[in-house]
């Protein structure tokens, strides 16, 4: 057992631990699931340090690191050849930041629920399995292991939402699960259309593993997805093209991308705030992640081929969720859509397929990550204290809670992009990315990069908005004298949860190396692979 | 004289190939005997004796694994996928047989012995290839089965379902009689893997084998309950006692479908019209039962009668896994298994239930969660697992079935068979709305009335939990079942 599979288990050790102790040491459930969550932190931090740059991995086995495979399931199966699934982990320097991130936002998660009331044993036990799928995703590299963990995913995060959530939390839970699944099943599909299309070159039999899918020697002649002379076609459009779709359609409810993304406001607004930490901070990565380990890495002819569409479509979501956000009267609904923008940055920066596009595009997806953690957590903060989030039933808030106005400012200023702050970082890259793409002959035209800053603007135009509604003025809440008995300000766990997000938002701001070091041999390979079709 | 000692010999060296079915039969008569002369012990005498049977079967049943051979004439096919079908027929009929004396420990000593009937019957169904064989199989396990729903009714709803049962059973039979007359008319030959039968079909009209055909497939269709032959059993379901509905949604599914498989096999390969009349019929009949049953059961509030239609879809998505048969019958004896697995679960899950609350109704599962944690836990991982999700085995099955028809798909690129991918996939998302009402209920409501329950551990719960460990553990290791099966 290597370190990768222990660091991806641990939680599902804290989960049978916390299901066998009994309801009486409910008390101990948050100390396991603390605990555990630090030591996969830990070992995150260790991965990190002794990750070599140098290395790309994408398409090659050899340079991806902490790699171990198992053989899974292998069988003989007769006419249609062998069967090969193997459990098989490793992380390049696209999945080893975003492992970082994901065991960073699970500790503000844990954090975050240290009040939780109701059955704390389920809820811990499934907050663990949660993390021990989110993890596993980052880390696969065989496709049947990135699909099981992906759905196992689904499951904890229903009853998340659906037992410790708000008022509509059925709908809410059963919408976002019915969204991820219907992308999924699809997905399932394209994964087996693949298996047939791909041999291992070393022993001949039909494989799952997604680097063999990378390559284009791979392909058997004349099967599905085959690179050359591909007669396959459904309804008249060519084999490949239908695959890169379905793909990108189930990771793109994930991100979410407008029209798609109707799930996302719904399941924020019914989510307890840990959840929404976690759907924010690390599930919509999943779909970023997914769509540049998986649609661009197995089809890069396609990715050549649409990039025009997929930049469209993130400056779609961009200005859409920008201009939703400003109407929103309630802040987490308002966070929830300023996400939706932030993430279309994301693709944005994909879809220029230039060095600086793809490496912003992944350092906003980490810089969002943990901002967006930081602003449902403060969005938590007003709730559990007068259950209400309506902007307009606050006012003046600054002078009752000096500290809260300040964290809050802090994280507006940085989520809209203010210099300093690793959102202006990701959020430039992006634009750069976009901007450069026409020199690049990527077939994304500067229009596009100017469409994306006027997100910015628009950015800066509701959180400032936000800031003064809220926070600034005569102090006048609904509520009246019960709610400003109540609204206290933060305390010290909060403060030791917002302080190094924050502070981690303002020093990758300065020394974004950080992230750019590890990532960018991996991002100049996938440029490469994709280069020769555009 | 000759020709008699002939048939004789032949009937002779093929009496060991029968040696599961006649430890059955034995049991059977013993079980009667048990019946009628010791009277006071006689409800747990033929339930002992009935086990020792199975057990009996599955010791004679081992040694045929591997070594195919043929018995009486070519009416029985000994071949593996007959032996591991009568496996999951002889371990399905124990646990029925349990449950049967958990539930209703009174006044049953008939009833085992029927349930052996039936299981001569099913097995009888599984290793044959002849009409006449099949025909006689089907009406037995037909007969039985009205017995056993109507054995135990206490109520009018139980009394009609047995007789709508029965009524609806002996039309189908009576329909594809009359299309065996046809079918025997045309080819001379009763045995449809034979060279004379194909030939007879090959030369026949295409009107007179439609109409053949169709009727054949009517009396296959109600065993299935495939669309349109599938009215009678959300009603059974409904009104039999629970390890009847069980019992009748899995096992006898189990044989038609090694029947149905059987003949398409023997059938599909050739480039005539009955062929491609087959072909079309399950292409055609498999999309329109998923989508049918799956659409029906979002309308259903009692459990049972969710999981009738839900068994339905299931049916649907069997006829895919036949159509997509090729060379290795292990797929779909792995998606049998699973079936059978996730039914059972579920059953016993809802027995479970409705003798603590008094209900099966989906919304007097409100807010039970809390008061049965295990028991909903593991409901709802078979849940998933009959949704198709990973890690269960239902997703791996799914995934075996969806390889067959991808790979049938890429050689031929007809349209239909993508859209039969669609729809089962399709159909997994919709099925998700109806068993996730199970959890919904159980977990995210809470009960307004006070939650009054009959508490009750026995070996059904015990049952219940083991099935849903194989069903988690052959779904993260399919190799165990796959190896053997391949």
């Amino acid at each position: 057992m290597g370190l990768l599979s222990i660091f991806i288990f641990l939680p599902l050790l804290a989960s049978l631990l916390i299901l066998a102790l009994p309801v009486s040491s409910k008390g101990s459930y948050k100390y396991i699931a603390l605990g555990f969550t630090m030591v996969q932190f830990i070992l995150a931090g260790y991965l990190y340090v002794h990750f070599d740059p140098n290395l790309g991995g994408i398409d090659s086995a050899n340079d991806f690191q902490f790699v171990e495979q198992l053989p899974w399931i292998h069988m003989e199966l007769g006419a249609i050849g062998k069967l090969e699934i193997d459990y098989f982990v490793g992380i390049d320097g696209i999945s080893l930041p975003l492992v970082l991130l994901s065991t960073f936002v699970m500790l503000m998660g844990i954090g975050a629920s240290w009040n939780i009331a109701k059955s704390p044993k389920g809820y811990f036990a499934l907050l663990m399995i949660l993390n021990m799928a989110v993890m596993g995703i980052f880390c696969a590299l065989d496709f049947f292991l990135f699909y099981v963990f992906y759905e196992v995913m689904l499951l904890p995060l229903y009853f998340l939402i659906g037992i410790w959530g708000g008022e509509r939390r059925e709908y809410a839970a059963i919408k976002f699960f019915i969204y991820t699944l219907f992308g999924s099943v699809f997905m399932l599909l394209v994964i087996v259309g693949l298996y047939f299309s791909v041999t291992n070159p070393e022993t001949g039999a039909h494989t799952f593993n997604m680097l063999h899918m990378m390559h284009p020697q791979n392909y058997v002649e004349g099967s599905f997805f085959a690179y050359m002379a591909n007669t396959h076609n459904v309804l008249g459009v060519p084999a490949r093209l239908v695959g890169f779709i379905v793909l990108f359609i189930a990771f793109a409810i994930k991100v979410p991308i407008v029209p798609l993304h109707t799930w996302l406001p719904d399941a924020h607004v019914e989510a307890p705030t840990p959840i929404s930490i976690i759907l924010a901070g690390i599930l919509l990565k999943i779909g970023g992640y997914g769509i540049i380990r998986i649609c661009y890495s197995i089809f890069p002819d396609m990715a050549a081929l649409t990039n025009w569409w997929l930049a469209l479509i993130g400056i779609v979501s961009i200005i859409y969720g920008a201009l939703n956000a400003l109407a929103q009267k309630d802040l987490k609904r308002m966070i929830a859509y300023s996400s939706v923008s932030h993430m279309g940055f994301v693709l944005l920066g994909v879809a220029s397929l230039t060095a600086e596009g793809v490496s912003g595009a992944i350092f906003q997806m980490i810089s969002h990550g943990f901002l967006s953690a930081a602003l449902f957590f403060m969005v938590g903060v007003l709730y559990d204290r007068v259950h209400d989030r309506y902007i307009y039933n606050f006012r003046g808030l600054a002078s009752i809670m000096p500290k809260y106005t300040a964290y809050v400012a802090i994280a507006f200023f940085a989520s809209l992009g203010l210099p300093g702050f690793s959102a202006f970082i990701g959020e430039a890259f992006v634009i750069i990315g976009a901007f450069n793409a026409e020199s690049m002959a990527t077939g994304i035209p500067r229009w596009m990069a100017i469409a994306g800053s006027i997100g910015i603007l628009l950015s800066a135009a509701y959180f400032l908005w936000t800031l003064q509604r809220m926070f600034f003025g005569q102090t006048r809440v609904k509520g009246g004298t019960d709610w400003l008995d109540a609204l206290k300000d933060l305390n010290r766990r909060e403060q030791i949860i917002l302080f190094p997000t924050l502070a981690l938002a303002l020093f990758m701001g300065v020394a974004p190396a950080f992230v750019f070091t590890n990532l960018n041999s991996s991002v100049l390979h996938l440029i490469d692979i994709i280069k020769p079709y555009l | 004289m000759e020709n008699i000692s002939n048939t004789l010999d032949q009937i002779v060296a093929s009496l060991p190939v029968f040696k599961p079915e006649l430890s059955l039969m034995a049991t059977f008569i013993i079980c009667i005997f048990v019946g009628l002369f010791f009277k006071k012990q006689g409800s747990k005498g033929a339930f002992i004796i009935s086990l020792t049977g199975f057990l009996v079967t599955i010791c004679f049943l081992a040694p045929q694994i591997g070594h195919p051979t043929t018995g009486f004439f070519g009416m029985l096919l000994i071949d593996d996928m007959a032996t591991y079908s009568r496996f999951i027929i002889a371990i399905g009929g124990i646990i029925t047989a349990i449950f049967i004396q958990q539930r209703h420990p009174k006044n049953n000593g008939d009833v085992y012995s029927v349930l052996i009937a039936v299981t001569v019957g099913l097995n009888l169904l599984t290793m044959t290839s002849h009409w006449l064989m099949a025909f006689i199989a089907i009406e037995m396990v037909s007969i039985a089965s009205y017995i056993l729903v109507g054995y135990f009714s206490e109520n009018k709803k139980q009394s009609e379902a047995a007789m709508k049962y029965a009524l609806f059973g002996s039309v189908c039979a009576a329909v594809m009689l009359y299309g065996l007359s046809l079918v025997y008319g045309l080819t001379g030959n009763l045995d449809f893997q034979s060279q004379a039968h194909l030939q007879g079909l090959m030369n026949a009209p295409q009107a007179v084998i439609s109409i053949a055909l169709i009727f054949v497939f009517v009396g296959i269709g109600f065993k299935l309950s495939f669309v349109p032959f599938h009215v009678w059993s959300p009603d059974v379901y409904e009104g039999a006692p629970t390890p009847i509905t069980a019992f009748l949604s899995t096992l006898p599914k189990v044989a038609t479908i090694i029947l149905f498989t059987r003949l398409y096999t023997a059938w599909s390969s050739t480039l005539f019209y009955f062929s491609e009349l087959t072909i079309w019929f399950i292409v055609l009949v498999a999309i329109t039962t998923m989508l049918i049953g799956n659409l029906a059961a979002l309308r259903q509030n009692d459990s049972k009668r969710m999981m009738a239609y839900s068994s339905i879809g299931h049916t649907g998505f069997l006829l895919m896994a036949i159509f997509a048969y090729q060379a290795s019958a292990a797929y779909l004896l792995y998606y049998l298994v699973a079936y059978v697995l996730m039914n059972f679960a579920t059953f016993l899950f809802i027995d479970q239930i409705q003798q603590q609350t008094k209900s099966s109704d989906l919304r007097s599962f409100a807010g039970l969660g809390k008061k049965m944690p295990i028991l909903f836990t593991c409901f709802t991982l078979t849940t998933i697992s009959l949704v198709g999700i990973p890690p269960m085995i239902g997703f791996f099955g799914k995934l075996l079935v969806f390889t067959q028809v991808f790979e049938v798909y890429q050689a031929s690129k007809d349209l239909p068979y993508l859209l039969l991918l669609c729809v089962g996939a399709l159909t997994s998302v919709i099925s998700l709305f109806f068993y996730f009402k199970i959890p919904l209920y159980a977990f995210l409501r809470s009960s307004d009335k006070p939650i009054v329950l009959n508490p009750s551990k026995n070996i059904l719960f015990v049952l219940g939990m083991i099935l849903t460990a194989a069903i988690i553990v052959l779904g993260i290791f399919p190799s165990l079942l796959l190896d053997i099966l391949g």
